[in-house]
């Protein structure tokens, strides 16, 4: 049968470097293709020419037997294809019918809301959306309007389906029901191209994958029949599974004391960290994580309760004295708060620490310091970019990522704060960021990790707490983990 | 536009963004335009572009009133940049020039004893503080009671318009004259002129004062602050970086800026405070702001520009005869022109 989709010999240049250089790829009808690689290793990039976003350097297009060249977005929409975004392009203030009706020809002049309404209902039911047409996207939950990114390319009959890392920002529940769908899709007999540093996931839906390397397909084989290993191995050239081991804990000194901590939508909360200790927090995203995170940086602020760091009180501190007094905070939003993205990585390195050596000397910006010494941290962090001058924006995902964790941990913080760190990062990166954490607990910090990926949290923490409504439901060790009751704890009281 | 802990030098910065070839597109289409609409109003355009040449650059003179006409725009400008880059919308500078020409002449109409050069510094620092406190009044009121800045500094415009009518009518006014002006000022306290060119050292001034910003903007932490906050207030927060701080430092210095920018007029043109002397003015910052693409150092090119244009079309009116309206019509288009041809694309 021939394929839905044949990429051939796609190269795309941006500067000296190749970000893709000559990728061959085939999807067929009814089948979900991984889309594997390390960060910066040309996924993105070759889903962007696919879909006309940016112009192909060499190579060609074959779409249902037709050729695909010099399109933009619109063209590869009306040939069949669609991509999911990351940044979901919805109105929120409407509702779901008014966002699949906006800028679609057959929603024809007058807003035909009950037919189309019907028609949503009838896709959603096949696929297992679970949509109300007349829901307002503003109340939907981030997976649920994930899911009228894939019901639009449906009704506009898209054969293609691209998701560019769809699972990163959703709650492990809702990636399950995402897989499912992707399932019946499938079934449909949409071709799919599914981007993710997740193995389980790949192994869980997709047929076949392709592994980039720097640029160059490294790798290709059907899913069925291969092991985790062996697909990591081709990921990253060795083996990064293996869990994480931790030492033996030898409690330090008290270091975060937090008693009654309360603000909208958080605590009470009560927790005592030590030296040389992480602690996990899981739980349902939603259900705080952000709230106490941000009350612990100083952006927002605690209406009772108090924090004390190393026995100093931070409770009304700005952002400022606490990085003083030691405390580092990688945020989960990337997109605008951890990062610049139209300013340098440079710039971005040193987005916190300008008033402090290197980066201020005499009063003004060490222009040439700072270029040095992001030059050496770009080096120590693995961040792939051609130099400290180039803006963040340019970056893979991936890369991005890394700026936020090397200029917080180059503080060598005493209390450091990361909410989902390993977001977007492969599993080497991942495996590079969690060693670093641990390295860092050894040297006596205590270490707050944020995630909503269980088996993350489980890997690296000393104990794991679970947050659900606002509110700590439990602690337990790491000797002691209770898998059910971890469980009843995140599913208690979350939304 | 692009920013780097580096901060390449401003040519570079300039050139990699590729706008000098797009600003002589743009004003080579507006003086097509032009020519048609001259044309249209039964003038050769070929003269009309002759008289506007030689009213601008023609002598030693013209190059002065250039230079003067330029000095409020890129005062207020410069300092407008500022505000832009940290996304703080000041529509204010109207008010602010109003506001340091009432400082001025009040310091110089109340001087104690003779006048001397003292009296002109302190009439012009009075216009720093005057300006200073307008744009204080609207930060206030924007911060304290969280109205949107462009609606706080808009409304306080007219507010110190109708101020400078007060005191004119009042304290500081010339009774009998006929107009709301002000008695004339003694000669000791006008700005010194450059003889010949007949400029005053206002200009100087304004291109210190941008070139002093944009050190700032590029090479101090408080510029970086100022940066971050315009492309991100949530990254700034998490920088570290107070919103609050940052628009007050902004405002403060422009309002200043703009206010000695209404000193400088006062002092070194019209010596008397007049009824709306700085009328317009506040618009044409923001446009030479814009056109100087938010780089205090590129505003005194954009400045002097604007300075020209008008300086020119006023000679082309007077000379030729275009009516007046044609004037700021030609005015307007080749503003559009550059400014769709710099601005940042998102
Ligand atoms: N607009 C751009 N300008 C310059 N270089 C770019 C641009 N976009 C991407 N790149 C570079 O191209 C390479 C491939 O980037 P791409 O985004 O395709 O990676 P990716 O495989 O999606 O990585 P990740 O897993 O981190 O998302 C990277 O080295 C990146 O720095
Ligand atoms: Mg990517």
């Amino acid at each position: 049968m021939a394929a839905l989709l044949e990429m051939r010999g796609i190269v795309r240049c941006y500067g000296k470097l190749r970000a893709n250089d000559g990728i061959d790829l085939d999807v067929h009808a009814g089948e979900i293709v991984g889309l594997l690689g390390e960060n910066g290793s040309g996924k993105s990039t070759l889903m962007k020419v696919l879909f006309g976003m940016v112009p192909p350097d060499g190579g060609g297009i074959v779409f249902r037997g037709k050729e695909l060249a010099g399109h933009r977005p619109g063209d590869a929409m009306a040939a069949g294809i669609a991509m999911i975004h990351q940044h979901f392009m919805l109105v929120e203030a409407m509702t779901v019918v008014e966002n699949v009706m906006l800028g679609w020809k057959e929603s024809g002049w007058w807003l035909g809301r009950h037919a189309m309404a019907a028609r949503i209902r009838e896709t959603s039911e096949r696929f297992g959306l679970a949509l109300d047409p007349f829901a307002r996207v503003a109340d939907l939950p981030l997976g649920r309007r994930q899911r009228i990114e894939i019901l639009k390319a449906v009704l506009r009959e898209a054969e293609l389906l691209i998701l560019d890392e769809p699972t990163s920002n959703l709650a492990p529940s809702e990636v399950t029901e995402l897989l499912a769908i992707l399932r019946r899709l499938r079934q449909d007999g949409k071709g799919i191209v599914f981007i993710t540093h997740k193995l389980p996931e790949v192994m869980a839906v997709c047929d076949t994958v392709t592994v980039l390397r720097a640029g160059k397909v490294s790798g290709r084989a059907p899913v069925a029949g291969a092991s985790r290993a062996g697909l990591a191995g081709m990921m990253v050239g060795r083996d990064v599974t293996a869990p994480q081991i931790l030492g033996e804990i030898a409690p330090g000194p008290i270091r975060l004391d937090i008693q009654g901590l309360s603000g909208p939508g958080l605590g009470p909360i009560d927790l005592t960290l030590r030296g040389g200790e992480i602690l996990g927090i899981a739980g349902v995203d939603g259900n705080g994580q952000l709230e106490l995170a941000e009350t612990l940086a100083g952006l927002r602020r605690a209406t009772a309760g108090r924090i004390s760091l190393d026995g100093q009180e931070i409770t009304r501190a700005t952002v400022n004295a606490r990085m003083q007094a030691g405390l580092a905070y990688m945020p989960a939003d990337r997109s605008s708060t951890a990062l610049v993205r139209s300013m340098t990585i440079a710039d971005n390195l040193m987005l916190r620490d300008s008033r402090r050596a290197p980066y201020r000397r005499h009063g003004l910006l060490a222009g040439r310091a700072g270029l040095t010494k992001a030059k050496a941290l770009m080096q120590r962090f693995d961040i792939r970019a051609p130099s400290p001058a180039t803006p963040a924006s340019r970056l893979s995902g991936g890369n991005q990522q890394k700026i936020v964790i090397a200029r917080e941990l180059d503080r060598n913080p005493a209390v450091l704060i990361a909410h989902q760190p390993t977001w977007g990062l492969d599993p080497g990166a991942t495996h590079f960021v969690l060693e670093r954490m641990i390295a860092l607990r050894d040297a006596g910090a205590c270490v707050i990790y944020i995630s909503s990926e269980l088996e993350e949290v489980l890997s690296i923490s000393d104990r794991v707490a679970v947050i659900a409504g606002g509110t700590i439901a439990g602690i337990m060790a790491r000797a002691a983990i209770d898998m059910p009751q971890l469980g009843l704890w995140m599913s208690g009281r979350a939304a | 536009m692009s920013e780097t802990a580096g901060a390449p030098r401003l040519a570079f910065r300039l050139r990699r963004d590729g706008l000098f070839p797009r600003i002589l597109v743009a004003i080579g289409l507006s003086m097509l335009c032009a020519a048609v609409l001259v044309a249209l109003a039964g003038h050769n355009p070929l003269t009309a572009f002759r008289a506007m040449l030689a009213g601008a650059l023609g002598s030693p003179y013209q190059i002065g009133t250039v230079l003067n006409r330029t000095c409020p725009y890129l005062l207020a400008g410069a300092g407008l940049a500022l505000c832009f880059r940290a996304g703080v919308i000041n529509m204010g500078s109207d008010g602010q020039i109003a506001m340091g020409g009432i400082g001025t002449a009040a310091t110089v109409l109340a001087w104690p004893g003779p006048p001397t050069v003292i009296t002109a510094i302190a009439a012009l620092i009075a216009a720093i503080l005057c300006g200073g406190l307008w744009a204080a009044v609207a930060t206030a009121i924007h911060l304290g009671r969280r109205v949107h800045e462009v609606l706080v500094t808009l409304l306080l415009n007219f507010v110190a318009l109708l101020f400078v009518q007060l005191v004119l009518s009042g304290p500081l006014g010339q009774p009998g004259a006929g107009f709301l002006q002000s008695p004339a000022m003694p000669r000791a306290v006008w700005l010194w002129r450059v003889p010949h060119f007949y400029f005053h050292i206002g200009i100087l001034i304004g291109v210190f004062a941008s070139l002093a910003l944009s050190f700032l903007l590029w090479k101090t932490p408080w510029g970086f602050a100022i940066r971050v906050t315009g492309r991100s207030r949530a990254a700034a927060a998490y920088a570290g970086f107070s919103t609050a701080a940052v628009t007050w430092g902004v405002m403060l210095t422009a309002g200043g800026l703009a206010g000695l920018g209404g000193g400088v007029e006062i002092l070194g043109l019209h010596h008397r405070l007049i009824e709306g002397f700085s009328t317009g003015f506040g618009f044409k910052a923001v446009t030479v702001a814009l056109l100087g693409a938010l780089e205090p150092a590129a505003v005194i090119p954009a400045a002097l520009f604007v300075g020209l244009l008008e300086t020119g079309a006023l000679a082309m009116q007077r000379q030729i005869g275009v009516p007046s309206a044609l004037v700021v019509v030609i005015e307007g288009i080749t503003m559009l022109f550059i400014l769709t041809a710099t601005v940042r694309r998102a």
